[in-house]
């Protein structure tokens, strides 16, 4: 990433959103608990193959969620299921 | 400790798998160690879990940007610091 | 349901908004986290934020011995100040003069000082900033309408291990007579990683 080329910085700032703050937390808690390291966390961010299209946040609840994946604390499937079930509370059926 | 306060060194030029804390663009580049900042477990192995132990020194390096890019843009005095593990690291003579 | 955060769509139209709730929702559940857990951990980043820094280099400016203090122990300056720094990365301050002029970034993933100054900016975070801050640090401080005097060294510090860096602005002229809180004020997280300064007197009036 160093020195590779890039264009204007764009300096708008938006909102933090609540789910991003939790990313944040879940990321902290887990960290506080000994669950995760950063440096599991960096390395889990870092093999995205969707690196380039994540937001930095999405990055973080990608990471957190392969390294809970490989740790056998959660399954895919059962976060695609309560996912869905959120955003269908969110969005109506 | 190998190094000490304005040793020359190289950064090694080596393609390593995994996670990797020294930025591609020093790869290969001639700087001095700056100061010594201690000793830590190898973050390369605590990416994936392991102890990281023993602790590898960690150095603060120096760098004349106009050593690391051709095309810099600025005056031969301006500089750069990365932290770099001194397995990364080899004496130039 | 966790009532902490507010559980409204919103804005948001990312995916992973529902993903994270739905992580935390299972992870409350198998007792992996409590919620007063989650609780303290956004209450610990919401206590966070530039002032924090603002305080530190306000106190610099007019106590010597506490500008020492935190260009030798960042961590210890940052306790006796009341700032709670309880991660563990090393926390250092690095001095403008009118030699040098520092900018900070991180290449690899965007580490900040979180634990003192709280998130960092979103332009700070950027594929543009990281690539560029390294390579062309001048004309990236150009874009934040900054130009360092004839004369001036600019030295990047790249965190790539875990040592936190803040910059320690110099004190802008025409400061005299006012106190530390005044002088906090002038302080901009922009100037605390290098891209500007801080604001001087008559503008900030």
């Amino acid at each position: 990433m160093g020195g590779s080329p890039g264009g204007r910085i764009d300096r708008g700032q938006h909102e933090v959103e609540d789910w991003e703050r939790l990313a944040d937390a879940i990321n902290g808690a887990l960290g506080a608990k000994g669950l995760q390291s950063t440096d599991q966390h960096r390395r889990a961010i870092e093999s995205l193959a969707e690196y380039r299209d994540l937001s930095y946040y999405e990055r973080w609840v990608a990471a957190t969620e392969k390294l809970l994946v490989e740790k056998g604390v959660l399954t895919s499937d059962e976060i695609d299921e309560r996912a869905a079930e959120i955003d269908r509370r969110w969005n109506g059926p | 400790m190998t190094f000490e306060t304005g040793d020359r060194v190289r950064v090694l030029p080596a393609q390593k798998p995994g996670h990797v804390r020294t930025p591609g663009y020093l790869k290969g580049k001639a700087g001095w160690i700056e100061s010594v900042i201690g000793a830590f477990p190898n973050p390369e192995e605590l990416a994936y879990g392991l102890s990281g132990l023993p602790e590898r020194p960690l150095y603060r390096v120096g760098f004349r940007q106009i050593d690391l890019w051709d095309d810099y843009r600025g005056p031969a005095e301006d500089y750069l610091y990365a932290d770099i593990y001194e397995h990364w690291l080899e004496p130039e003579r | 349901m966790s009532d902490h955060t507010h559980e409204e769509r919103g804005s948001t139209t990312s995916p992973y908004a529902a993903r994270i709730r739905a992580i935390e929702a299972l992870l409350l559940e198998k007792g992996v986290l409590t919620e007063p857990e989650v609780q303290d951990s956004i209450s610990y980043m919401e206590a966070r934020s530039p002032a924090n820094g603002a305080k530190l280099v306000a106190r610099a400016w007019v106590d010597e011995d506490f500008k020492e203090l935190l260009l030798s122990d960042g961590k210890a300056a940052a306790s006796e100040l009341g700032m709670d720094p309880e991660h563990p990365a090393e926390f250092m301050v690095v001095e403008n003069t009118p030699e040098v002029h520092n900018l900070i970034v991180c290449t690899l993933c965007s580490c900040y000082p979180r634990a003192i100054l709280g998130r960092p900016p979103d332009w700070y975070k950027s594929f543009a900033y990281r690539s560029r801050a390294v390579r062309e640090p001048r004309a990236v401080m150009r874009e934040f309408g900054f130009e360092p005097p004839e004369g001036v060294e600019v030295v990047v510090h790249d965190s790539t291990a875990d040592v936190r860096y803040m910059v320690l602005p110099m004190l802008p002229p025409g400061t005299e007579g006012m106190d530390e809180e005044e002088l906090a004020h002038l302080v901009t997280r922009d100037s605390l990683v290098g891209v500007n300064v801080p604001r001087s007197p008559v503008r900030a009036r």
